[in-house]
């Protein structure tokens, strides 16, 4: 059975491997120089393949695929130091966050790192979409390995990481749908425009702005969000112009009682639940009670509608577009697409003789829809 | 999980597309061709609960179960039935544009219509177009009733909050690194201010 050559990989199967996995058996086989059966993941010198590159050289079978892994070995970027040269011809692989422990049965059994793939040079590389996470086994486990398989050599052979690379959804793709017809080329331009990092930028951005009234912890904690707002000679926040409506926050935040600490909550909320994804939706929905704008709405419909549908495939419905208040919230978002349009096909229902500006009737309407905490009462509702 | 009828090295799942669940499992199970590999099994109806459905249908990955049934209105378990939800979607072709197929989806509700509770299962059922069934037998002049007999069920449990290596990596970054991604500029600028 060949991978890279002809596929016999069956349909409907592809290579998913858990973190475990490429830890645990493909990564200390390969530091342990012991056969890995199929050649599934290639050896590949990071600093000699772009990441466009990495797709066709690293694919597995003929499936289409939407991640891709190879071994790489580290090489140190000065001879003395510890810090690893991961620049290409075209650009750099730039390390982001903090790493991340991998468990094992609760035992600790490696890291991972985020990384992004930046064109340029430092310190003024272009950052793109290609995303990459690199796993290294823990040091002890390492040499466990090679203290088993080494017949008494020592070797110090800790350089070789295993790689998953994918490139960041972006929402080129619901442009090829052959239902947008009815998107004028306003928003078709807008949406060309921006490469924008979806509805959790949105809701940062929100997040960050109107926490500025928030307690001083929470404050310092998000100043790097509310730089979000100063951020306009990128090409990231194009489609935001129905958010940036301060006399619409401030009379939100004078006149909704409960809008602080449902703020908070989300604030609280956002962590744990953006980190399971698939989580917390109904933590989420209390946020519909703040009566925020319809953009604010758009997004949280967004977030919970991502949430329920979790990978679903992407088939577009954009007959949403039609739904003006609603043009923004899809072209922001390449999930599925299905919830947002069964809602707005509810609020145009129950709502068809009112105006779309009226946040108080939509805020009643909604208060008492999702009165239940199933989120999904919106569905159910609308569904005959 | 899952690859307990293929054999393939670890880390490989029955992670199917839409597509490929209508186009490659359906169409053949339709049309009463081998499936290859021949790993959906037919589960009688909807008499099982969803969470009796481990070790019955085929488990993919994403902890997700698979099974054919018969095409039926009422999806009545023992303990509870599966409640339409909003409208279906049409399951369109990569390669021809032509609609295949259509996704109905389904929640599960313990009790009895109308008044179930609501659970976290979720059901996704594929069938066969009705233009799509009816080209593709209109040749053969198979009984178009008899090749639209069967749909394709798709159940996994939405899951609130807990964890899984799965669920944490799956296609997209993890929104916390989507968080750090966002603030890598402006953490360059606090780091590095010249």
């Amino acid at each position: 059975m060949s991978v890279n050559g002809q596929s016999q990989v069956p349909p409907g199967f592809r290579f998913h491997p858990t973190e475990e996995e490429l830890l645990h058996y493909y990564l200390k086989k390969k530091v342990g120089y012991e056969k890995i059966d199929l050649d599934v993941i290639r050896d590949v010198d990071l600093n000699k393949l772009e990441p466009w590159d990495i797709q066709e050289r690293c694919k597995i079978g003929s499936t289409p695929q939407n991640d891709w892994y190879f071994f790489s070995h580290k090489d140190k970027k000065y001879p003395t130091g510890t810090r690893t040269n991961r620049a290409t011809a075209a650009g750099f692989w730039k390390a982001t966050g903090r790493d991340k422990i991998i468990y094992s049965n609760f035992k600790r059994i490696g890291m991972r790192k985020t990384l992004v793939f930046y064109k340029g040079r430092a310190p003024h590389g272009q950052k793109s979409d290609w995303i990459m996470h690199e796993y290294r086994l823990d040091e002890t486990s390492a040499t466990d390995t090679i203290a088993t398989n080494s017949m008494g050599e020592i070797v110090q052979e800790d350089g070789w990481v295993v790689c998953r690379v994918f490139k960041k959804k972006n929402h080129h793709k619901s442009l090829d749908s052959p239902s947008n017809s009815s998107i004028t080329t306003i928003t078709k331009s807008q949406m060309l425009d921006s490469r924008n990092d979806g509805a959790l930028d949105q809701i940062i951005q929100y997040m960050g702005r109107t926490c500025k009234k928030e307690s001083d912890s929470i404050s310092n904690d998000m100043r790097g969000l509310r730089h979000f707002d100063s951020v306009t000679s990128g090409d990231r926040f194009m489609q935001l112009p129905a958010l940036e409506s301060p006399p619409l926050l401030d009379h939100a935040c004078s006149s909704q009682a409960c809008y602080h600490p449902i703020e908070a909550q989300m604030m609280r909320n956002s962590e744990t639940s953006l980190t399971n994804q698939g989580g917390s939706i109904s933590n989420l929905n209390p946020v519909y009670h703040t009566g925020q704008g319809l953009s604010d709405w758009a997004t949280l419909d967004q977030l919970v509608a991502s949430h329920l549908n979790g990978q679903t495939d992407t088939s577009k419905q954009l007959s949403c577009f039609s739904d003006p208040s609603l043009m923004f919230s899809t072209s922001t978002h390449d999930n599925d697409l299905q919830l947002p349009q069964i809602r707005s096909a509810n609020r145009l229902y129950q709502h068809s003789t009112q105006n779309f500006n009226s946040e108080i009737d939509l805020w009643n309407f909604n208060q008492s829809s999702s009165s239940s905490s199933d989120p999904l009462c919106h569905m159910s509702n609308s569904s005959v | 999980m899952g690859d307990d009828n293929v054999n393939l090295p670890p880390g490989f799942r029955f992670y199917p597309t839409d597509e490929e669940l209508v186009v490659h499992f359906l169409y053949q199970k339709a049309a009463r061709l081998p499936c290859q590999p021949d790993i959906i099994p037919d589960l009688e109806l909807y008499s099982y609960d969803p969470w009796e459905l481990n070790g019955k249908a085929l488990a993919g990955g994403n902890y997700k179960w698979y099974y054919f049934s018969r095409r039926t209105q009422s999806r009545i378990s023992n303990n509870g039935y599966w409640q339409p939800l909003g409208v279906d979607e049409p399951i369109i072709s990569s390669s021809s544009g032509k609609k295949v197929g259509m996704k109905k989806y389904l929640i599960f509700c313990l009790g009895e219509a109308p008044m179930g509770i609501k659970t976290n299962w979720m059901m996704h059922e594929y069938r066969l177009s009705d233009s799509g069934t009816s080209s593709r037998t209109s040749k053969k002049r198979a009984k178009p009733r008899e090749s639209s007999k069967w749909v394709l069920c798709q159940v996994f449990e939405r899951n609130d909050g807990s964890q899984g290596s799965f669920c944490d990596n799956d296609q997209e970054l993890s929104c916390l690194d989507e968080v750090f991604l966002s603030l890598d500029d402006d953490l360059d600028e606090i780091n590095y201010p010249n």
